[in-house]
């Protein structure tokens, strides 16, 4: 400070001089508005320097003669000779005073008031009436220590704040320094894109901040902005006193309604009708937007992307409306658990995990028989008596075990046991003897497993209550694959077995992705769909025939669609090819062209059609036509299946 | 990185640039002096005429008196915010009168805000802290 002090004095003199000869020009060409300016200038920065450096006397001084001259060069007063006189007697008079802070000399305070008296009398103004000199003022008080406040500050800048070179996010950083912040943006006022100008803020926050600091004080950091800005700071606290009363631009508003979850029951009929609506408005969009393409008019176009973004919201909405959570049908097994253990003279224990898992209602409701059937098999074939468990070592009190988990556009429930598994060996005798296989065939494990879910099949020695009324597994898995889903049978001799549904997240509309095949389409579901990748002819020829994509160093075994469906295609220069997630691994799927994703409405395919197992469903597109919903997993079991075929009959 | 050198040496592309704009030399001095040792880079200017001679590397920020001779403060905003380069950066204006007309005038020139003089070097910094950090 004391270095500034000294730098202001030097300046003060400098400026002193430039004062004197403005007045000695001045007093010459009496009317040359530039010398006034040059000395009200020169008054101006030693009033503002000296209030800087703690020269108060010579601020307040200077502060008087600076209001005569700012009079003179805004025309209320003309320059006289006896002015002018007085202002050079007040220049020494200010050099006495510097020369009194620098310790050289005194200066008179009588002849300062003496100086003024007369300049007041000159410009005919009471000293009473001059303008007062602001005080520097004091920094403000340090945070007063007491218990922290919640308050409510909301914040929407003008959107032209960022040209004033204001960054509204170093104003939230600020008000972070008072306390704990929460912030929430509120974007509701972003426009489209295309209307977006990037120099203009369109956002606005809610905050709630936690601060001992004054209100004031939170007020203080939005100064720059106050009248570029609605403002509004409220305690959380309504019986805690108010703020400083807000500014005419920050009209408080009240305090947004405490969100309540509510929830109605609508009948679930209705929503069936809902969605059974939006899967005709699906359609109707793939119609729009096939006409918009061909119309080639940017503005049906854009409609029809709008229609498009909104069809797919509303499909999401109203397709999570109808998800429930697993967990009441899975408790409902506790009791038939308990009732079956009774029966049967076996302890049981159910353990669950997953239960909160979704699932489309119409999944949940077409559940629960195929379940209530694994678990009653469990209980009756796979769990042993207590005796046979103690004698295998075994905990006495058995455990079956229910769970559900998300995978991709699917969700597996899985239900173990931890019983004896399937007799492998008895399974191939009674698959022999009920003439399901040929006594000679060679089959693996697995698919000895998998014979339980053949028509007709029951292992049971005698039919009980519980199970094997000659309905079998067979059912199951019919039920099962009416939902979409496939069974999946693992056993382990001695330890247990576990049967896997894997059932598709919803039943009416998935995302898809369009495809051609010749002249036909059809539709992969987009949730087991990885990548698609684009073989050229050298790609081909590399892999000497095999129908073998190489994919980023993997090799990826892929079934040309048009061969397998017997339809004819000529092999275009470049294959493309889907890579598809399959049970069996990843799988690739070569087809002729990638049209794009499709929102696609399923539609059952009619009882004739029951046995395709190739595919799903069908929908129809946009121009009427009917794709076919290929199934990847059934499609690749297929053709492993009839490659080992194959392979089996060669030797 | 030697962080300790980046703030001492002017004109370092580490420390963020401060444009100071007054005809007072002392308060030059002292803007400078309090901005640098808070790890700033100032250029200094004695008017606006002098300030837009000094523009031609990037600033963050402006710091201005508004009664100087030759280009005073308001003109200077306004020619700053006219030019592409400088239309975002935060401008302050230094006022010793506090009177809102002043004020008015420099903010629909486009000044980000402004700082009452008298003022004392915690102030400067706060301004200068609340709009460039």
């Amino acid at each position: 400070m004391i270095d500034h002090r000294q730098a202001f004095q030097d300046e003060a003199r400098e400026l002193l001089v430039e004062l004197e000869s403005a007045l000695l020009e001045l007093d010459e060409k009496r009317e040359d508005s530039e010398i006034v300016g040059r000395a009200f200038r020169a008054l101006h920065t030693i009033k503002g320097s000296g209030a800087m450096f703690g020269f108060e006397d010579i601020a307040r001084f200077a502060h008087h003669l600076e209001s005569a001259f700012d009079k003179l060069r805004k025309g209320q007063l003309t320059a006289t000779t006896d002015l002018i006189n007085l202002a050079l007697g007040a220049a020494d008079q200010i050099k006495k005073m510097l020369g009194a802070a620098g310790g050289q000399g005194t200066a008179d305070p009588n002849r300062s008031e003496a100086i003024l008296t007369e300049l007041h009398f000159l410009i005919g103004a009471p000293s009473g009436e001059m303008p007062p000199l602001p005080s520097a003022s004091q920094p403000p008080p340090a945070v007063p220590a007491g218990p922290p406040r919640e308050w409510r500050i909301g914040f929407r800048p003008a959107p032209d704040v960022l040209l004033n070179g204001t960054n509204p996010v170093r104003l939230l950083a600020e008000l972070r320094e008072l306390g704990q912040l929460r912030v929430e943006a509120d974007t509701s006022a972003i426009p489209s894109l295309a209307d977006i100008d990037p120099e203009r803020c369109y956002l606005a926050w809610k905050m709630v901040l936690s601060t001992t600091a004054d209100p004031s004080a939170i007020r203080d950091v939005f100064i720059f902005v106050e009248n570029e800005c609605e403002l509004t700071i409220e305690p959380t606290d309504p019986s805690a006193p108010a703020p400083k009363p807000p500014t005419p631009a920050a009209e408080s508003r009240p305090a947004p309604v405490a969100p309540t979850t509510s929830s109605i029951r609508v009948s679930a009929e209705k929503l069936d009708q809902l969605v059974n609506l939006v899967g005709e408005l699906v359609t109707v969009q793939a119609r729009l937007g096939e006409v918009a393409a061909r119309r080639d008019d940017p503005e049906v176009l854009s409609v029809a992307e709008e229609v498009e973004r909104l069809t797919s919201a509303l499909r999401e909405n109203s397709m999570s409306i109808r998800m429930l959570p697993l967990r009441p049908t899975f408790e409902r097994f506790r009791r038939l658990v308990h009732d079956l253990g009774v029966d049967l003279n076996k302890q049981v224990e159910l353990t669950m995990d997953g239960a909160d898992t979704e699932l489309d209602k119409t999944v949940i409701d077409q559940l629960n028989d195929p379940l209530v059937h694994i678990i009653r098999n469990s209980m009756d074939h796979g769990i042993e008596t207590e005796e046979a468990r103690r004698a295998s070592g075994k905990p006495p009190v058995a455990t079956i075990h229910l769970s559900a988990q998300h995978a991709g556009a699917n969700v597996l429930i899985r239900v173990s046991d931890d019983g004896r598994g399937l007799n492998v060996d008895a399974v191939r005798a009674k698959a022999v003897e009920q003439g399901l296989i040929h006594p000679n065939a060679q089959l693996s494990e697995a698919e000895i497993v998998s014979l339980i879910c053949a028509p007709g099949f029951s292992t049971a020695k005698k039919v009980s209550d519980v199970s094997g009324r000659g309905v079998g597994m067979d059912v199951v898995r019919r039920n099962v694959e009416g939902l979409r889903g496939t069974l999946e049978v693992q056993s382990k001799p001695g330890a247990g077995v576990t049967v896997t549904l894997r059932l598709p997240l919803t039943l009416a509309i998935i995302d898809g992705l369009l495809v051609r095949v010749a002249d036909a389409h059809f539709i992969l579901p987009l949730a087991n769909s990885l990548e698609c990748v684009e073989l050229t002819a050298g790609d081909i020829q590399e892999a000497h025939g095999n129908r073998l994509a190489n994919v980023r160093g993997r090799l990826v075994p892929y079934i040309r669609l048009g061969e397998y469906f017997h339809m004819e295609t000529k092999r275009p220069d470049r294959e493309q090819v889907m890579v598809v997630e399959t049970e069996h691994g990843c799988y690739g799927l070569a087809v002729d062209q990638v049209l794009g994703d499709h929102q696609t409405v399923i539609k059952n395919l009619g009882r004739l059609y029951r046995n395709v197992s190739l595919v799903s469903g069908a929908t129809i597109l946009g121009n009427g036509t009917v794709a076919l919903i290929i199934d990847p997993h059934r499609v690749v079991q297929n053709a492993i299946r009839s490659t080992a075929e194959k392979t089996r009959r060669q030797e | 990185m030697n962080v300790f050198r980046a703030s001492s040496i002017q004109g370092c592309p580490l420390a963020k640039v401060i444009l100071t704009v007054d005809d007072s030399a002392s308060i030059r001095q002292m803007v400078k002096f309090t901005l640098c040792d808070a790890g700033y880079s100032v250029i200094e200017a004695s008017d606006g005429k002098d300030a837009l001679g000094k523009l031609n590397c990037p600033v963050n920020m402006v710091i201005t008196d508004l009664n100087m001779p030759n280009l005073d403060g308001i003109g200077l905003i306004r020619s700053l915010r006219a030019n592409p380069a400088f239309k975002g950066i935060p401008i302050v204006m230094l006022t010793t009168e506090s009177q809102e007309t002043r004020k008015q005038e420099g903010k629909q020139a486009g000044a980000t805000g402004w700082i009452v003089k008298p003022f004392t070097t915690q102030q400067l910094l706060s301004v200068v802290k609340r709009l460039i950090g």
